[in-house]
């Protein structure tokens, strides 16, 4: 419970402030970030109490943020780090530590998961070779690092920088400039100031080139326990079109992404965005499945460029992590270990 | 040069014999040149001739420092791996030989933990009974390792505080010391329960304890394990004789890694049974013992089948008329004792067909076993050149696809460039150098290689059993250690796989 020092914490706002100011930060990790300050706001002296703050703000935090199976990656990896560390029957004397531990270490936390992307673009450049073009979605900051990477240094081999190209698919037309697409811009104009060709096409060209790839990078908002992801609106797509031509499809993502969610399609999601529209001459049509009447602009609305989609396991040949390449098989065992 | 074997061209029997006489310099230069020049090949050879080499230089080896026998290993390792690094076998050897003496080291520290030797299976302690949780091991392919990553500040540790969990780079924070020792050992059978390793979850690593080193922070590359590096410090303390353990004890895991070798084919053709059956018609390729031996199995339990054998022109087609007519011992055909019976004296019809026919016969296949060069560690092989095309047509087909291998066959290594994993032979066996006109107008190739990829395999069976492909990277896990993958000395490049082989 919050106690009444000054306005209960708002984690909502906590979050969204978080992204907002540092654009490095992952939405995992904004999510255990405010979770620390709710922590640090709120003096709770026992083990249930801080526990069921966590879940409480938890809920909070779900419920006001859209589009929340990522950051559920982070409150999930959080609250079992919580119960692991706190439930031990000698931690009585520990738990003042790891509290203070936690509120003081916020920023330790950020960098080690920004550490983590540079850890990744070190392993992933290995995938590329002189000669290979690179399909890839933009928008993700681990796959903008790990080509910048791969731009920037040799392979190790006294043979000189690796001479690749990149196809960038563009987002869905319609949607103006976002934070991904600025973001995709910034990666196109380092990729290209380091002699990198860098081609762009709409998401309709992608069939129409995949010939031409050798392989595609993808990122991810968050991995699923069967080892397939929720990405960015598109991605499947993509990864239909590189399997059907052979073409290898990784997955760039950091290891705390990891959530555990198992859907069994696209709308197993648990998330309401409304991306087919059927419209007659008397106005929207309106699904209510869900009970969800409300128009546009819903706070429980997915909307704009931050759709997402769900690409199953069997069309990702490796997810590359900072722990290494792990096969889609892999990634259950990795979530199983916090989980138990 | 072994002078005694003068006229006898190289290859491993005289290697084995030179072995006892030469001092260990001159035999790792010996052995050097062998794998240069392509006169030891197939995996097995080489996997049995490093082991042969490093049981002697493990036995030479003067320090009782185990931190000193693996830089030791490793720089041995690293020659032989740049001699060949196509033979990846000789890679795997080094590699288990050092997971070994971790283990060895590891279980030293701690031998109130440890089971004892090696061979003992450790009991999975019953969730929930006890505090600690029984935690998996997934390393996969390079990188630190983050399992054994502290969860719990420093004083919950309440073992020694140098305790190793997997003897990586993450300190031994290591929570959960209760279990941190319980070391696998080389698994039976293919097992599904988690096996007792280190706990620690690799997810929480970000949250870890400050005063621990951060995972992130260290490559795999030359990474010394902090446990082991603090050995010399505690050895200070501990009793002298357990020093003198490391090396008897490194010595007795290598043996047992020789025997793993030697009885590898037997403890593949036990699973025969279930495979084969009455009538069916098998697909094999090139004259691979192991194949060679399971199929015998089968048949000496009185199953009728039949076997369509490719030639596997130009590289491998006499050893197989060889093997076919004579049952000789495959690769090693010049040692007596290695000579067995044909299959078609047991009753087994065998059909020779040209390499060509494999789809159009594919229809009419039940089955098809292969047996690879090495194996990768997403589940891709590398097998002997036309394994791609039978692999294909299988697909083509739905034929069911299984892979015989040792488990000393499969690397720990990613294979990032399949292209440079495929080894070149002598294109003269395609077209002959006395066709003059003839090679001159055109670019003859041989591979000796064909990667297939792991899709197109249905099952491998082992020494340790059955498994999906999508299973061995957990075999892998349980095999190798990750600061053991890149063999050079300093802070290469992370993970740089084919080079290090």
């Amino acid at each position: 419970m919050p106690s009444q020092t000054t306005t209960p914490y708002d984690i909502v706002a906590s979050y969204r402030r978080l992204l907002s100011e540092d654009p490095d930060l992952t939405q995992p990790v904004a999510a255990i970030e405010s979770l620390i300050l709710g922590l640090a706001n709120t003096p709770a002296t026992t083990v249930s109490e801080t526990l069921d703050l966590v879940s409480t703000l938890t809920a909070q935090l779900k419920a006001g943020i859209p589009n929340s199976i990522s950051l559920s990656a982070g409150t999930d990896l959080f609250q079992q780090y919580l119960i692991t560390n706190l439930q031990r029957p000698s931690a009585r004397g520990d738990f003042d530590q790891i509290r203070s531990h936690l509120v003081q270490n916020g920023r330790l936390f950020v960098e080690r998961a920004k550490a983590a992307r540079a850890d990744i673009a070190g392993y992933g450049r290995h995938f590329i070779r002189d000669g290979n073009t690179v399909l890839t979605n933009g928008g993700s900051r681990v796959v903008g690092a790990l080509l910048r990477n791969a731009a920037e240094s040799g392979n190790g081999r006294g043979r000189g920088t690796i001479r690749f190209r990149v196809i960038y698919v563009g987002s869905p037309s319609g949607c103006g400039k976002s934070a991904s697409d600025n973001e995709t811009a910034a990666n196109i104009a380092a990729l290209r100031e380091r002699d990198i060709p860098v081609a762009e096409i709409p998401p309709t060209a992608i069939a129409y080139c995949m010939d031409t790839v050798t392989s595609c990078f993808v990122g991810a908002e968050g991995v699923v326990e069967n080892g397939g992801i929720v990405s960015r609106l598109g991605t499947y797509q993509m990864a239909v079109l590189a399997k059907a031509a052979g073409k290898p499809f990784y997955v760039v993502s950091e290891s705390h992404k990891f959530v555990r969610l198992y859907p069994l399609g696209q709308r197993d999601l648990g998330i309401d965005q409304r991306v087919v529209e059927f419209k007659t001459g008397k106005g929207v049509v309106v699904e209510s499945a869900r009970g969800q009447t409300d128009g546009e602009g819903g706070d429980s609305l997915v909307v704009g460029e931050s759709k997402v989609d769900y690409t199953p396991p069997s069309f990702i040949n490796g997810i590359i992590t900072e722990v290494g390449v792990l096969l889609p098989s892999a990634v259950s065992e990795e979530l199983i270990k916090i989980w138990f | 040069m072994p002078s005694s074997t003068v006229g006898q061209t190289p290859s491993l029997s005289t290697y084995l014999k030179s072995l006892k006489h030469n001092d260990i310099e001159t035999s790792i230069e010996l052995f050097i040149s062998l794998l240069k020049r392509r006169q030891i090949r197939n995996s097995r050879s080489c996997a049995i001739a490093t082991i042969s080499l490093l049981l002697r230089v493990v036995g030479e080896v003067r320090t009782r420092d185990a931190q000193q026998l693996i830089e030791r290993i490793r720089a041995v390792g690293r020659r032989l791996v740049a001699a060949q690094p196509r033979e990846m076998a000789v890679g795997n050897i080094v590699r288990r030989v050092l997971e070994n003496i971790r283990e060895v080291a590891e279980r030293d520290q701690d031998p109130a933990e440890s089971d004892g030797s090696i061979t003992t299976p450790s009991t999975p302690p019953v969730p929930g009974e006890t505090k600690q949780r029984p935690a998996l091991r997934t390393k996969f392919s390079e990188f630190s390792p983050l399992h054994g990553a502290a969860t719990l500040p420093q004083d919950m540790n309440a073992r020694a505080p140098l305790s190793a969990s997997s003897g990586d780079s993450s300190p031994a924070i290591a929570g959960m010391a209760e279990t941190a020792l319980q070391r696998p050992p080389l698994m039976s059978s293919n097992t599904s329960f988690a096996p007792q390793g280190p706990a620690g979850s690799s997810l929480f690593s970000i949250l870890q304890h400050p005063q621990g080193r951060s995972p992130f922070a260290t490559p795999p590359a030359g990474a010394q394990s902090p446990a082991l590096r603090a050995l010399p410090a505690k050895g200070d303390e501990g009793p002298t004789s357990e020093k003198l353990d490391i090396k008897a004890e490194v010595i007795t895991a290598i043996q047992d890694l020789q025997r793993e070798l030697e009885e590898v084919d037997d403890e593949i053709s036990e699973f025969a049974q279930d495979h084969i059956h009455n009538n069916e018609i098998i697909l094999t390729h090139t004259s691979s013992q192991t194949v060679q031996s399971f199929l015998m199995k089968a048949a000496s339990k009185k199953r009728k089948f039949t076997v369509f054998h490719t030639e596997a022109y130009p590289n491998n087609h006499l050893e197989t008329h060889d093997t076919i007519v004579n049952g000789s011992g495959g690769g090693s055909a010049e040692d007596a004792d290695e000579r067995w019976k044909p299959l078609t004296s047991m009753g087994i019809t065998v059909i020779l067909i040209p390499d060509s026919a494999v789809f159009a016969l594919m229809s009419r296949i039940n089955k098809v076993i292969l047996a690879p060069h090495t194996v990768l560690a997403n589940g891709s092989l590398i097998a002997a050149a036309g394994s791609s095309t039978i692999a294909q047509a299988a697909k083509t087909h739905r034929v069911p696809v299984v892979v015989l291998s040792g488990v000393f066959k499969l690397s720990p290594v990613y294979p990032f460039d399949t292209d440079e994993l495929i080894e070149y032979g002598d294109p003269g066996k395609v077209v002959p150098f006395q066709e003059g006109e003839f090679m001159d107008k055109v670019d003859v190739v041989n591979p000796v290689y064909d990667f297939v990829d792991a899709e197109l395999i249905d099952l491998y069976i082992t020494n340790l059993g059955g498994h999906a492909p999508s299973y061995l990277y957990r075999i892998v896990a349980d095999h190798y250690r990750v600061e053991d993958i890149d063999l050079s000395g300093g802070k290469g490049e992370a993970g740089g796989a084919v080079k290090a082989g």
